[in-house]
């Protein structure tokens, strides 16, 4: 098995980390990476996608035109590359029109976009060709003994219209769940489970009111679950719990601190990686539960 | 809206922008009349959460009564999250996500964007990501990857042919950022 890995830009730059946990847990599992040499930003809802709809899947279309000509599906961990490629590539598929005029863009440099690449997260691919008793079979380390507060990620649910794989239903995802239960965690719900985590455009525009919506959620957690760690499923997510806490404590609004890793890095560690390279840029402490994993109790 | 409105909370139907609503159907916002404003898509939106004045419903009400100032001089439509759970819980298909998008688009099309979006527009074309650290390479490094990743950036010719693309969309029309091919680098490094 081989797939296209989409890295994304806040991957790459800000949580490579995450990045390298994907480049360790593939291949433990059997499945060869590619890494879609010249691949550029998804591109993210700020910028193409707000001022056209054929600029966006333009660039987006060169994005699925690297993995359609090596016949590889693409994935990726990040919830807006997954979102902008999955919307573009709906678009294109959907809109003969918006695909004619993205192939006579794309004419120029030899392209052209036919439709034949799935756009999967990491994660749900992992699920669906593996599925979670493989993976369980895999791994060296165990979540056995820890409660975990889940974060699936809007863009990993929403609009389900677009995506190839779909939850039955996206208001009570339960695929997160149950790869964090195959690896032995301890999954507890909480009332804020699906909002929003704040990260992205509404962080960029209006950080007090981004971290109002982190907070809401975090305190949620920390009542009804009090986890061990948190699992998100998307990167901006990851980037958010974990740099928000911090904020949140000096601001005097929450006065705890919970460790957070993306699912793609929990299973780097179980699969056996080194984890200064898979979770060493977190900026919550995740030491101990990292030990907790590694060590078993 | 005049100051007046604001103090009184009264809108002026007639001071309305009739062609608003012909420009967001042009702009991707195909779907917008058949919104009966139900408000199921509010009840599922953060930006109500998060208490921005302006989010799905109320930017689709503000659309049909002609509102334009109102919707551009307020910040509400770039805290957007892209989360679609409006599209998802819309039981008219109206895609209220996709005419938040077409009303940025009107944004830009009147020089109405935030610093942040003209910034992530020029990163896109002069690195080929949007969000682009300089220092990224130490961290990288730090968790043994190579100081670039296997994008735009460690590749000229990706780069060069992202910007022809680019060069081709309704992006270089508006003249919202420089593309000279003069100022093309051969390998970016901002």
């Amino acid at each position: 098995m081989k797939v296209g890995f989409f890295v994304g830009c806040n991957t790459a730059f800000n949580r490579p980390d995450l990045e390298q946990a994907v480049r360790y847990a593939f291949p433990a599992l059997g499945i060869e990476l590619d890494n879609l040499e010249g691949q550029s930003c998804c591109p993210s809802w700020g910028t193409m996608p707000s001022v056209d709809v054929v600029g966006w899947c333009a660039v987006g279309a060169r994005n699925h035109t690297i993995a359609e000509e090596k016949g590889l599906d693409i994935v990726t961990v990040c919830g807006s590359c997954y979102g902008s490629l999955a919307e573009s590539k709906y678009k294109m598929d959907t809109h003969p029109e918006i695909k004619a005029q993205v192939n006579e863009i794309l004419k120029d440099i030899g392209r052209e976009y036919k439709g034949t690449s799935n756009v999967r997260l990491a994660f749900y691919y992992l699920y669906h060709e593996l599925g979670p008793d493989k993976i369980k079979e895999a791994v060296k380390h165990k979540l056995d003994g820890l409660t975990v507060a889940l974060q699936p990620g809007c863009h990993t649910l929403w609009p389900s219209k677009v995506y190839y794989d779909k939850e039955e239903d996206p208001f009570h995802p339960k695929v997160l769940k149950e790869m964090c239960e195959a690896l032995g965690a301890t999954v507890g719900h909480y009332t804020r489970l699906i909002d929003c985590c704040g990260m992205g455009a509404m962080r960029s525009t209006d950080m007090e009111k981004s971290l109002k919506l982190v907070e809401k959620k975090l305190i949620s957690m920390k009542n009804e679950v009090n986890p061990d760690l948190i699992v998100t499923g998307c990167s901006s997510c990851l980037i958010q719990f974990d740099t928000a806490q911090e904020l949140l404590r000096s601001g005097k609004k929450i006065n705890f601190e919970i460790p957070v890793l993306h699912i793609m890095q929990v299973l780097a560690l179980c699969l056996g990686a080194d984890p200064e390279r898979v979770t060493g840029l977190a900026k919550t402490d995740v030491r101990r539960v990292v030990n907790r994993i590694l060590e078993g109790l | 809206m005049s100051s007046d409105q604001v103090a009184t909370g009264v809108i002026n139907l007639s001071e309305g922008d009739s062609s608003l609503a012909n420009e967001i159907k042009e702009l991707g916002g195909e779907e917008l009349m058949e919104c009966i404003q139900c408000a199921k898509c509010a009840a599922a939106c953060p930006m109500v959460l998060a208490g921005f004045p302006f989010f799905n419903k109320r930017i689709i009400q503000a659309i049909f009564l002609g509102l334009r100032d109102a919707l551009l001089d307020d910040s509400s439509i770039w805290a957007c999250q892209s989360c679609n759970r409006c599209t998802e819980v819309c039981p008219r298909e109206v895609n209220p996500f996709e005419i938040i998008q077409a009303m940025r688009r009107v944004a830009i099309r009147e020089f109405a964007l935030p610093t942040l979006s003209i910034e992530g527009l020029k990163s896109l074309y002069d690195t080929g990501h949007a969000v682009y650290l300089a220092g990224a390479g130490n961290t990288r490094a730090k968790v043994g990857l190579p100081e670039k990743p296997p994008s735009t950036v460690a590749n000229p010719e990706a780069l060069k042919e992202l910007q022809a693309v680019i060069r081709k969309t309704a992006l270089a029309d508006l003249g919202i950022i420089p593309m000279d091919e003069s100022g093309v680098k051969e390998t970016c490094e901002v």
